[in-house]
């Protein structure tokens, strides 16, 4: 048999590979972005690119710098009239603008590994380019590059403090930042005991270790204050920290009315709008202007409701986030839940976490609560109370099936993360699924793992309603 | 190298090989209770004052099967292999579990217990891990006092301050007795192994501590060091591994490349020896005190305090035993060394020290291509001291 070649070496022809480097099938980004996102976070974003902006002047206004970490001791540092640099926040930040790279590297010369904490990583490299900047300065060159760098514009310490609750690495992670700056600043430590469910009346917000620990972190405070007022050389403002403390707790307030707006099903606002306001409750100035903020979301949400306007199209799946945030990821995140007809609803990280029980503020006895929430921290307390919370918010926005972010480099948040899971299947039927990514480090992401197990889970839930 | 009375020894390796067989005997031999507590600082001597057999749970050498389960691959060694004991039942032993160590990773391991074993008592006294601070000591105070009354609780005792003074005395003798061999050590002029030094202590951290004095005393009585340490071999520090020893063949393979182990601040080494309690005054304040001392005995990556560095002590080490190089053991995933680690190489660096950064894992061992590193690491030192001049 004679074979006709021609047409399929036309064929092989028409069909044969491109040499050059463009791809031979250019991959399409048509998908239809299903999500909503509230308009009244974008204000957020400005506000916190102000403050950062504001920040970086810092040392040219003549201001005393705190770099801290952990929780949100702002309020005191509002109040003593300093400049706050919080070290996660800083990290978060470069990571969501994808420039987290050059404070990395930095890290990674310095010798850090890259299984350790990236956010730690990220800051400690930060901290290497901001002490190279000193030295530069004091030698007379200044290293234009390192400048261009936003990861190198962080004004260096006067001082620093750390209250870290739950994982062991913060704490000493500052203890290295402090290291890394020769030990030329002072440092003070808060030292925040886990709750961690010695005795058979512990719960959350109950208990005889709930009821004494938060008066031993409260006198840590009160030094704080005393070591504050040595640093600045000023007595401390007790009338603006209750002040401050006001306005944080009436934002909190509205913050936690409109996420309960969220138990409406479709949901007008997803867990990638309450990402989107953690730096506003988490780390900005205490002011009116943050109680506005949170009450233009609260009034989107609420129109939305009114208007039948849903955060998600076709929301079919109303999903729980357990994990820390994956901040390379988070516009990617909010499309790829959404395009899968998934309603992220709330999360531990969002819900959880942040001036989240406001009724506790005493504005006459600030530090108290101030102390109470350094402690409930969602990473601060023992696997008892941590399955509580997560029933409690499966049941409070009826939840269908849970995310498990693994995230690589946060032990802390991944600590129950597997037991948690078998918790929601026996006690709820919830399903659940796990994804790897980390919260800084956008190597650690991997696609096809959420792809596959989001499905998965998905499928399950179809099969289960399908029986019901 | 094999100087040790090989009946005493081999009693101890079989112990230190197999804790929780040790605990089961005891327990049916004395009819009292055996307590777990984990790395880096528990008081062992309160548990032993209460009349219980205190253990420090050791990570298992079998393979990681349903604790995969249960903790993320990205977790320490230690704490996954403990995970997993919990899982499959080889904690059963355990009639308490205390510890007083905030380590995140430790305390997820400590919740798998507790979700495993619910019926098994469980305190954590944590112990303020922030070392100088105006109100550390009375915070440490605070949790013995706490301990105290739970370890009573639990094994339905009362714990005597004479009982507790007794106890500490007998630690504090066993840390001496173990001291001993440290020292000897360092001169060059015993020639016991690192691994076998590892089964000395390893096995203080399990036995019942008279009973391992007994031992460590026959063994020392029959040492007959040698008169002068060899000159062929390299002297080296041995730093790192916080709360797992690392495995014998690791530290044999080391050894097999002309080298000398001299010192080392692991914590199957003199990180657990390196301090007394205090046997004046009130016991109970004395174990306080015996933590506040440690970090400044031997100073860890996993304690934040100001005036106190572990690359110092690191350096002086070398400098008090005459060790050419380090070699840091550093078990994958371990934050608190990950974090150090930068700061002793910088201070090794700066003096010119070689340094050698090994990481270890829960299952495998590359062998071939450790010793291949640890040779080159070897001849680079050797070539230092001969000062042979770079073509460069």
């Amino acid at each position: 048999m004679t074979l006709d070649l021609s047409l399929s070496t036309q064929q092989s022809l028409s069909t044969r590979q491109s040499l050059d480097l463009l791809p031979t099938r250019p991959r399409s980004l048509e998908t239809v972005d299903k999500s909503n996102r509230l308009k009244s976070t974008s204000l957020g974003g400005k506000m916190v690119a102000e403050y950062w902006d504001n920040i970086f002047t810092a040392k040219e206004r003549g201001k005393h710098v705190v770099w801290y970490n952990g929780t949100a001791l702002n309020p005191i540092f509002q109040a003593a009239g300093l400049e706050w640099c919080h070290g996660e926040a800083f990290s978060a930040r470069l990571a969501a603008m994808h420039l987290e790279g050059p404070a990395q590297q930095a890290g990674e010369e310095y010798g850090y590994i890259g299984e350790l904490c990236s956010y730690a990583r990220t800051h400690l490299g930060c901290a290497v380019m901001t002490q190279k900047g000193i030295t530069e300065k004091q030698s007379g060159i200044v290293g234009m590059v390192d400048q261009d760098e936003l990861a190198s514009k962080l004004p260096s310490p006067d001082f620093f403090v750390n209250a870290y609750a739950g994982c062991s690495t913060g704490q000493q992670w500052d203890a290295m930042t402090y290291r890394v700056f020769g030990k030329d600043f002072p440092i003070f430590n808060v030292s925040l005991p886990m709750i961690w469910g010695n005795k058979k009346d512990s719960g959350y917000l109950r208990g005889t270790e709930w009821e004494k620990t938060p008066l031993y972190v409260e006198e840590q405070l009160k030094k704080l204050i005393e070591f504050i007022e040595y640093q600045t050389k000023r007595p401390f403002d007790w009338g603006a920290l209750s002040e401050n403390m006001s306005y944080i707790k009436r934002a909190s307030e509205l913050r936690l009315e409109a996420m309960a707006l969220c138990a409406a099903a479709p949901t007008p606002a997803t867990y990638w709008d309450w990402v989107a306001s953690i730096a506003p409750i988490n780390f900005l100035p205490a002011n009116q202007m943050l109680v506005d903020y949170f009450q233009a979301v609260k009034d989107e949400i609420t129109q939305r409701i009114v208007d039948n306007v849903s955060a998600v199209q076709n929301e079919r799946y109303r999903v729980y986030f357990d994990g820390i945030m994956n901040w390379n990821k988070l516009g990617f995140l909010t499309r790829k839940f959404a395009e899968y007809d998934v309603a992220v609803v709330a999360g531990r990280y969002t819900h959880d976490s942040f001036w989240q029980e406001p009724q506790l503020i005493d504005l006459d006895r600030p530090l108290l609560g101030m102390a109470q929430h350094y402690l409930i921290c969602p990473i601060n307390h023992g696997l008892k109370i941590m399955e509580e919370l997560l029933i409690k918010r499966c049941d409070e926005f009826g939840i269908d099936g849970i995310a498990f972010h693994s995230t690589r480099t946060c032990r802390a948040m991944t600590n129950p993360q597997h037991i948690l899971a078998r918790t929601a299947e026996r006690d709820r039927g919830i399903k659940t699924f796990s994804f790897e990514g980390d919260v800084a480090d956008a190597s650690f992401y991997k696609d096809e793992s959420l792809e596959s197990g989001l499905v998965a889970m998905l499928e399950s839930i179809d099969q289960q309603r399908a029986k019901v | 190298m094999d100087e040790l009375d090989s009946a005493a020894f081999s009693v101890l390796e079989a112990i230190a090989s197999n804790p929780m067989g040790y605990a089961a005997d005891w327990k049916r031999r004395a009819g009292r209770p055996v307590v777990g507590s984990f790395p880096m600082n528990f008081p062992s001597e309160i548990v032993h004052a209460a009349g219980a057999l205190p253990v420090i749970v050791q990570e298992s050498r079998t393979p990681i099967t349903e604790g995969r389960s249960l903790l993320p691959e990205f977790y320490c060694s230690y704490t996954r292999s403990v995970a997993d004991q919990a899982a499959v039942g080889e904690l059963d032993v355990f009639d308490a579990f205390v510890l007083a160590d905030h380590c995140v990773q430790l305390l997820g391991a400590a919740d798998v217990i507790r979700w495993a074993k619910p019926e098994t008592p469980m305190h954590f006294a944590q112990f303020i891990s922030s070392m100088d601070d105006p109100w550390s000591g009375a915070q440490v105070r605070d949790k013995v006092a706490s301990l105290r009354v739970e370890v009573e609780e639990i094994l339905d005792v009362t714990i005597a301050p004479e009982a507790l003074s007794a106890s500490i005395r007998a630690f504090n003798k066993n840390r001496h007795l173990l001291r001993q061999f440290y020292e000897l050590r360092k001169t060059g002029r015993l020639r016991v192994s690192a691994s076998q030094l590892q089964v000395l202590v390893k096995s203080s951290m399990v036995m019942e501590i008279n009973e391992h004095n007994e031992l460590l005393e026959g063994l020392l009585a029959g040492l007959d060091p040698h008169s002068h340490a060899p000159d062929s071999l390299v002297r080296l520090h041995l730093s790192g591994h916080f709360c797992a020893p690392p495995r014998p063949e690791l530290l044999d393979l080391i050894e097999e490349c002309g080298v000398l182990v001299v010192n080392d601040d692991l914590y199957h080494g003199t990180r657990y020896i390196s301090t007394d309690v205090p046997e004046e005054g009130d016991p109970f304040d004395a174990l306080a005190t015996w933590y506040l001392d440690r970090n400044i005995s031997a100073p860890c990556g996993t304690r934040v305090q100001r005036n106190v560095d572990w690359d110092t002590y690191l350096v002086d080490s070398l400098e008090s035993s005459g060790a050419d190089g380090v070699i840091t053991l550093m078990a994958k995933f371990c934050e608190p060394l990950m974090l150090y680690y930068p700061e002793l190489r910088k201070a090794l660096d700066t003096r010119d020290i070689p340094v050698l950064l090994i990481e270890t894992e829960h299952e495998g061992l590359a062998a071939e291509s450790v010793r291949t590193r640890v040779e080159t690491f070897v001849e680079r030192i050797r070539r230092q001291k001969l000062k042979v001049p770079s073509l460069a």
